[in-house]
């Protein structure tokens, strides 16, 4: 007998579909994401499946399809969503101290656009997938047969807008909906990095539906924006793409740096160190990301020293970027360290991984190396060491870390650990070996390839397999936890932002009364207060 | 053939130089790698929590620290940048007198122009120790037309011309090697591969001489 009050029941409809509240549509967005995780996960696995043999297993085109829906689904659908959808809804209103977002209708109506994208996606797995990648360059995505191009249009159009409305929400509710007492000084770091890449959605986004509609346009409509017979130019789509997927790159990954900001200091039970370098660093990477477009297109047809300023721009992005991973080991020195599951994931799932990506950024970035390395699976490698070793490893840590304030009960451990293992490993068997590959001249985006390559690309599938799995152990972890996991109390890991103080789910509203709010919430740690709260409420 | 897993074989001393800057680069970001990974594991080990109600110390920054190591990454960083730009403008900027090849993208094959009229499919011959200047574009869609062993890449745009140059070392005569597409282009993306074949200036012009008279023959 469990059930002290006894609320009554409100239909699904009523309590899901209909839902305003920011929590719940948080969840939705979560849910959503993870959904279209195993969507995205299992055409990686199609495309390193083809890749066991040299040959390859599939015919090329079915090979096209598998990697373009698998980015188009991992980017649009599940990193943005899962950290600006799931992560920033659910969390932003709560840790500022407000009672839901600015607009939550509009909120409702986000998550729904981006849920309808979603399935125009999925729809294109019926009638025709795209196969141009997930940057459909111009003249090959004009002349892309069936209608997959023309669906990947419409899904970027609509789950942009969906991301565009998210912004205005997160910003509004940042600058106008603070408790009193949440200075900027005392703003959660999730906050700040949240705010920074709203700003980037808001400015970025445009330049996205601007390349993908001018696509549209010349595919159907007659225009000639990237036929050169007519005088159009295919670069000018490049530059329109890359204004956005540029700061996109960061929108994937800033708030999965403000994930890592809360979970290591209540781990090693310390204040952050340099509150405000992180915070500031995370104002520059946001400002400076608009900067550094171009790097994409060294080898485009740009002169090659007008790559110049542009290898500078990136190679000074580096920068914000390490001083954040100094702060956040500077807040293990000295600090009591548990071991958890979303801390492991943080130090050494992100940290141990991340930096890998991170530096080989900084090769790639350098002109004369991009001159080699440029489409070949060095990037790839890149690509995955920051969006896997980063932004997913994040988002485990994340997941698991506020689990109990979502669901009020502990995950299970044992396969937590397991999970996060798997994924640890599986993480540089799968990615490591492609920057060997990639500096030997294999190119990407190719259903198979020259038989001196075959060794590393099978360790590579291997890898993934392992990461199939992990995935699997993870998610049922938390499919079971939900339900039968151990109870626990409000704030279990003695946390200090404001949605710890309030129940484990947060009641309707969050806050029966809005918190004052008198100190920042990474203020030090002290003995007595452990003792005291553990396990209470 | 390549190694498979490492930079291939150096066919120009641009390649020798690009190489130089990868290892400079390369021995720098190991050095930070390997701090990190040290400090991070260190710090796990060390610091581990022993007792329930442990905490760290009180500590909420270091402005010296801060500015350290904003300081030093950015010099370094800059450092990279700046120790590039030469290359850059060495590969930039076509040295006199070049023998001129076109190169064109089509789905999916490379087509090839010589200097008099020669023009071929997927096979490429280049002269050592000449200055080979590659004049490309596309019939088509994007193409990207890659050297691996020259380290060196450009795309084949269709309403543009792109350019690259390389002078082959007379080592590597009679030394065959793949030039990929390295650009998304479709079905035939993967088997879009050139053989380009290293051969004496000599052997070059007469096998120019001798396929010309064959393609004028057929037709
Ligand atoms: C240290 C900071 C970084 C630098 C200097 C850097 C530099 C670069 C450069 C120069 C490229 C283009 C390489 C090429 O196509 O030849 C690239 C590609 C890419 N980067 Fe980064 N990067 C950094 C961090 C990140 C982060 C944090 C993310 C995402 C979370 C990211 C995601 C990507 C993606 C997705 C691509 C490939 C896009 C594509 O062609 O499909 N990078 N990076
Ligand atoms: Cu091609
Ligand atoms: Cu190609």
């Amino acid at each position: 007998m469990e059930a002290v009050l006894q609320v009554p029941r409100r239909s699904f409809v009523r309590e899901w579909v209909l839902t305003v509240d920011h929590k719940k549509i948080g969840i939705m967005y979560g849910v959503t994401a993870l959904f279209f995780f195993l969507i995205g996960g299992l055409f990686a696995l199609l495309v390193r499946t083809d890749l066991l043999s040299y040959k390859g297993v599939f015919d090329a085109q079915s090979y096209n399809e598998f990697f373009t829906m698998h980015a188009t689904v991992m980017v649009f659908l599940v990193i943005i969503p899962m950290l600006m959808g799931a992560f920033a809804n659910y969390l932003v209103p709560l840790q500022v101290g407000a009672r839901d977002m600015a607009f939550p209708r509009m909120n409702a109506l986000s998550y729904w656009l981006y849920f309808v994208g979603g399935i125009t996606i999925l729809l294109s797995m019926v009638y025709g997938m795209p196969d141009s990648g997930w940057t459909a360059y111009p003249p090959y995505s004009l002349t892309s047969q069936g209608p997959g191009m023309d669906f990947f249009v419409m899904a970027i159009h609509i789950v942009g807008l969906s991301s565009i409305l998210g912004a205005i929400n997160i910003i509004v509710t940042v600058h106008r909906m603070r408790a009193p007492g949440m200075t900027w000084n005392r703003l959660p770091l999730f906050v700040w990095s949240t705010l920074v890449t709203a700003y980037m959605q808001l400015f970025a986004t445009p330049a996205l539906a601007g390349a993908v509609t001018t696509l549209l346009l010349d595919r159907h409509f007659g225009t000639v924006f990237y036929d050169s017979s007519a005088g159009g130019d295919p670069m000018m789509y490049q530059h329109l793409f890359w204004f956005y997927s540029h700061p996109a790159v960061y929108i994937m990954i800033l708030p999965a740096f403000g994930i890592i900001s809360e979970v290591i200091p209540v781990f090693a039970r310390k204040p952050i160190f340099g509150y405000h370098a992180i915070a500031y660093s995370s104002v520059a990477i946001g400002f400076l990301g608009f900067f550094v477009w171009a790097h994409h297109m060294f080898v485009a047809g740009m002169q090659m020293s007008a790559g110049i300023p542009f290898m500078i721009s990136s190679l000074v992005i580096a920068v914000p970027t390490s001083v954040k991973i100094f702060n956040w080991l500077a807040t293990m020195w000295r600090g009591a360290v548990e071991y958890t599951v979303p801390m492991m994931y943080a130090s050494l799932g992100f940290i141990g991984s991340f930096i890998i990506g991170g530096f080989s950024g900084t090769i790639v970035a350098a002109v004369p190396l991009d001159m080699h390395l440029h489409d070949t699976y060095f990037v790839v490698a890149h690509i995955h060491y920051v969006l896997f070793g980063g932004a997913v490893m994040c988002i485990m840590a994340g997941i698991h870390f506020w689990f109990p304030k979502l669901t009020g009960r502990m995950y299970n451990e044992k396969l937590g650990y397991l999970g996060f293992w798997l994924y640890f490993i599986g993480t540089q068997v799968t990615f490591f070996p492609m920057h060997l590959v990639g500096l030997a001249g294999m190119p990407r985006r190719i259903a198979s390839y020259a038989p001196i390559f075959q060794t590393w690309n099978q360790v590579a599938t291997i890898g993934s397999y392992i990461l199939g799995l992990g995935t699997i152990i993870i998610l049922y972890n938390l499919m079971i936890s939900a339900k039968y996991g151990r109870k626990v109390g409000h704030n279990p890991w003695h946390a200090r932002t404001l949605e710890w103080t309030v129940s484990s789910p947060p009641p309707e509203h969050n806050f029966d009364e809005i918190p004052v709010v008198t100190d920042s919430p990474y203020r030090p740690y002290k003995p007595e207060e452990l003792t005291a709260s553990k396990e209470s409420a | 053939m390549s190694s498979s897993s490492w930079l291939p074989v150096q066919l120009t001393s641009m390649a020798h130089n690009v190489d130089l800057l990868f290892y400079i680069m390369l021995g720098i970001i190991t050095f930070f790698f390997v701090l990190v990974e040290v400090l991070l594991i260190t710090f796990l080990i060390r610091y581990r929590r022993s007792a329930k109600n442990q905490v760290g110390v009180n500590v909420h920054g270091n402005n010296v620290l801060e500015t350290v190591w904003t300081l030093i990454p950015a010099l370094i960083l800059v450092f990279m940048g700046a120790y590039s730009v030469r290359y850059v403008y060495e590969a930039q900027n076509p040295p006199a007198k070049p023998l001129v090849i076109e190169v064109i993208g089509h789905e999916w094959f490379w087509e090839f122009k010589y200097p008099n009229g020669l023009d071929t499919h997927n096979d490429l011959r280049i002269p050592a120790g000449q200055n080979v200047l590659f004049d490309i574009h596309s019939a088509d869609v994007i193409h990207g037309f890659y050297i691996p062993e020259a380290r060196i890449q450009q795309d084949a745009l269709p309403g543009r011309i792109t350019q690259f140059w390389v002078n082959v070392d007379a080592k590597d005569v009679g030394k065959q090697f793949q030039v990929p597409c390295d650009q998304f282009c479709g079905a035939g993306h993967p088997i879009m591969v050139g053989q380009m074949t290293v051969m004496s200036p000599d052997d070059f012009n007469t096998w120019m001489q001798t396929e010309l008279q064959k393609q004028q023959a057929k037709s």
